[in-house]
């Protein structure tokens, strides 16, 4: 084969054009254009947020692409390409050093949010995000806009679902911290509240209880519980004192429903992903023994013993 | 190939320019990877610096990686080998001049404009627009260069450094405007799906038309003159030229493969990536068989040293490649540090490599006089084969923890503490990377400007 100047540079153009035409143009001319069931457009304050969200590169940790293998957050719904028809850039992501945030919104209220842009340990004490205090409030309200319409329309259900909880909190918080702790307890179901923490406090369960309060907690209820955490000035109602549950009630079984499902409207975000069922019942009872000072743990009823206690 | 005679004496201003783009860009591209691995292991070491925060800096290590250091390093090479392959001149060492001050004005508006958070957000194609313009317009500068010194040749035969170069650069122009969506300068992107389909075509393609072929053309020519044999095979070098066009430009869906775009357009990249076998094979049979028994001469050459060690991690980093395009697998390595592990393998490892070893070969060549240090290019050579070794290891364990923890249904939050230890080893790593670059930053500059080794 003669290679003349001519056959290398028109005859890779060619090329190109036909590869083009196949894996770009054809792919483009097919495209669905359809919108989803969950598509709606967005409002222009989310557009400026989503702006923000480009200028600052949170692209390169955060994903919007849901695939079936998923477990975490967002995993309720896999992507369609539906959902992404106004988008441009598309913002799908290469690589999870953060959540995937296809379905964000509606996960935590906007207080939470404000608190953990300024500074994401104030909320996630192992997040190796950049604090984003930097931006100014006004930036970091859009921001939340748009992180808050991430799901479109099932994320609107979800923000409603915060809105209204939040007035409900609020409410209780402003009466007192006797009506709050009863507000508290009555949303737990009935059978929950009764429950004892089934198991013995043991040096190993408090240690272990640490570590988790430490990597999950700290940052609203502060290293000593008393709800002081550095998050505190930006969340309302802020986070429990828990010295103030003693003698009214608190259980077991209360404190591990509220750690495991959270409290939807306050910036107490749920923990079943991310704790197995005994790390739920030793953080329980490391906040029972050393904050509240009254622990159920290992009273009845609690039927059969564990195998592995004393 | 044939035996370049000499030509008429010239100092090679472009080559040299070039050399010195890619040194210097080289270090600063590192110091912002090394900042940004610091990042990841202390994130308020830098709270509240705006223009220093992690996906600003990410972006930048990128670019400028892709585009301040790697590309002039292969260039560098070029502006020596094509007057030479040619027995001619370049067409005009002024141009070159003038290329090689813009396409350095060009990566500090890259630099400024990132930084400031003007960005298009899509992968490898975050320049806004008119810095969009400014690299077409050094890619052409470089191509008219290059093909008006391929008219004016007195060597009728074209050797394959040649086709490469010209293809590389003719193609990547193209790529560049399409990728880039040069026609919306306002979002310099399509909408939804199609947008990714188009990015990553264009994203794999800086690696498959620009970086691969600019690195084979350097490879084509070192190694066959450092060991002084002729080339292995013709036929082979025309084998893996076309079939390299045409196979590595269908695989950027690979990318996609968990995304809904069309079964069929994932079938053909899936397929295409495991077929990149055939033109990897091509090109590294005809090297590697060219060297064989004069592994002497290589070693005792430091550019060629560079360059073979190159092809040797193009071999690793393409069969990874192939293999990680198989949905079983990507069903691990997707989303995680294995990705970040593959493309150091294959931007450092392979096409930095190459083109650290272009300049050192030819160093030598422009200035007349020896390179002022062998020593500190061995040196720098152990500390980026260690570097990229080490990162290669650390990342892909890093990965498998992520990808195999998220499969076993962990949150993402859960796995951040394990991966803590394995970032500290990698942000070590990446300062001997650092400072390898500073090394090679004064070894060039004194090669060049302070050298007092005797003329040869």
């Amino acid at each position: 084969m003669n290679m003349t100047p001519r056959t290398v540079v028109v005859g890779s153009l060619l090329i190109l054009g036909v590869i083009v035409f196949m894996v770009v143009v054809v792919p483009y001319a097919t495209r669905i254009q359809a919108p989803s069931d969950i598509f709606r457009s967005r409002t222009s304050q989310e557009a400026d947020g989503r702006s923000i969200y480009i200028a600052n590169g949170c692209v390169y940790c955060h994903s919007q692409s849901i695939r079936s293998i998923d477990w975490g957050l967002g995993a309720e719904r896999i992507a369609q390409a539906g959902d992404y028809i106004q988008d441009k850039p598309i913002l799908l992501g290469s690589e999870r050093t953060g959540p995937d945030l296809s379905q964000e919104g509606g996960e935590h209220p906007d207080d939470w949010h404000m608190a953990h842009f300024i500074n994401p340990r104030y909320t996630r004490p192992l997040s190796i995000m950049p604090a984003f205090a930097f931006l100014g409030t006004e930036d970091i309200k859009k921001l939340t806009t748009y992180a808050q319409s991430l799901g479109l329309k099932n994320s609107d259900q979800r923000v409603e679902r915060q809105q209204f909880w939040k007035k409900e909190a609020i409410e209780a918080y402003e009466k007192g911290p006797e009506a709050n702790v009863k507000w508290l307890h009555e949303t737990v179901p009935e059978g929950w509240r009764n429950v004892p923490n089934p198991y013995p406090t043991t040096e190993a369960g408090l240690a272990r209880g640490h570590k988790i309060y430490q990597d999950f907690c700290l940052g609203c209820h502060s290293p000593i519980g008393d709800g002081m955490g550095p998050a505190q000035p930006y969340v309302y109602p802020p986070p429990l004192n828990f010295t103030i549950l003693k003698g009214r009630g608190i259980s077991g079984g209360i404190l591990y429903y509220q750690i495991m499902n959270g409290i939807t409207g306050t910036a107490m975000p749920y923990f079943k992903r991310e704790l197995e069922s005994e790390k739920i019942w030793d953080v329980g009872n490391y906040v029972a023994v050393n904050f509240i000072n009254q622990t159920d743990a290992d009273t009845e009823p609690k039927g059969i013993d564990a195998a592995y206690e004393p | 190939m044939t035996d370049p005679t000499p030509t008429m004496p010239t100092n090679y201003p472009t080559a040299k320019g070039f050399c010195l783009t890619s040194a210097f860009w080289m270090v600063v591209a590192t110091s912002m990877g090394l900042l940004g691995a610091t990042e990841l292991i202390a994130p308020d070491l830098t709270e509240n610096v705006g223009w220093l925060v992690f996906g600003r800096i990410r972006p930048i290590h990128v670019n400028l990686v892709l585009f301040g250091f790697v590309t002039p390093g292969l260039l560098a090479a070029a502006f020596y080998y094509v007057p030479k392959l040619l027995r001619t001149e370049l067409y005009s060492e002024k141009l070159g001049v003038i290329t090689v001050l813009a396409w350095n004005f060009t990566m500090v508006f890259v630099v400024v404009s990132l930084a400031l958070g003007y960005t298009q957000g899509r992968e490898y194609a975050e320049m806004i627009w008119p810095i969009d313009m400014l690299i077409v317009g050094g890619f052409s500068l470089v191509f008219v260069n290059l093909i008006m010194t391929v008219a004016r040749r007195k060597e009728p035969i074209l050797y394959v450094s040649v086709w490469y170069v010209c293809a590389g650069i003719v193609l990547t122009a193209v790529t560049f405007c399409l990728g880039n969506v040069i026609w919306r300068p306002n979002t310099g992107s399509l909408v939804g799906i199609p947008d990714a389909i188009l990015l990553w075509f264009y994203g794999h393609n800086v690696f498959g038309l620009l970086l691969t072929p600019l690195s084979a053309g350097v490879a084509y020519y070192v190694i066959p003159r450092a060991c002084r044999a002729p080339l292995y095979s013709h036929t082979l070098s025309l084998f893996g030229f076309w079939s390299l066009l045409v196979v590595y430009t269908h695989i950027g869906t690979h990318h996609l493969l968990q995304v809904p775009v069309p079964t069929w357009l994932k079938v053909i990249s899936i397929v295409d990536s495991v077929a990149m076998v055939i033109p990897v094979m091509a090109f590294l049979i005809n090297i590697w068989y060219t060297a064989k028994g004069k592994l002497g001469e290589i070693h005792a050459d430091i550019g060629a040293k560079f360059v073979f060690t190159g092809t040797i991690m193009y071999f690793f980093v393409s069969i990874q490649g192939s293999m990680m395009a198989l949905p079983d697998v990507q069903r691990v390595t997707h989303f995680n540090n294995w990705v970040v592990a593959h493309a150091h393998v294959g931007v450092l490892g392979f096409a930095g490599m190459i083109a650290l070893g272009g300049i050192y070969y030819i160093l030598p060549r422009i200035t007349g006089r020896p390179l002022y240090s062998r020593f500190l290019a061995d040196f720098q050579y152990w500390m980026i084969l260690i570097g990229v070794i080490g990162f290669t290891v650390v990342l892909t364990i890093v990965g498998l923890i992520q990808g195999n923890a998220w499969l076993n249904g962990e949150t993402v939050y859960r796995v951040l503490p394990e991966m803590h230890v394995y970032y500290i080893t990698r942000a070590s790593l990446g300062l001997m990377i650092f400072s390898s670059a500073l090394m090679g930053l004064y070894n060039i500059v004194r090669s060049i400007f302070f050298n007092t080794g005797e003329i040869s």
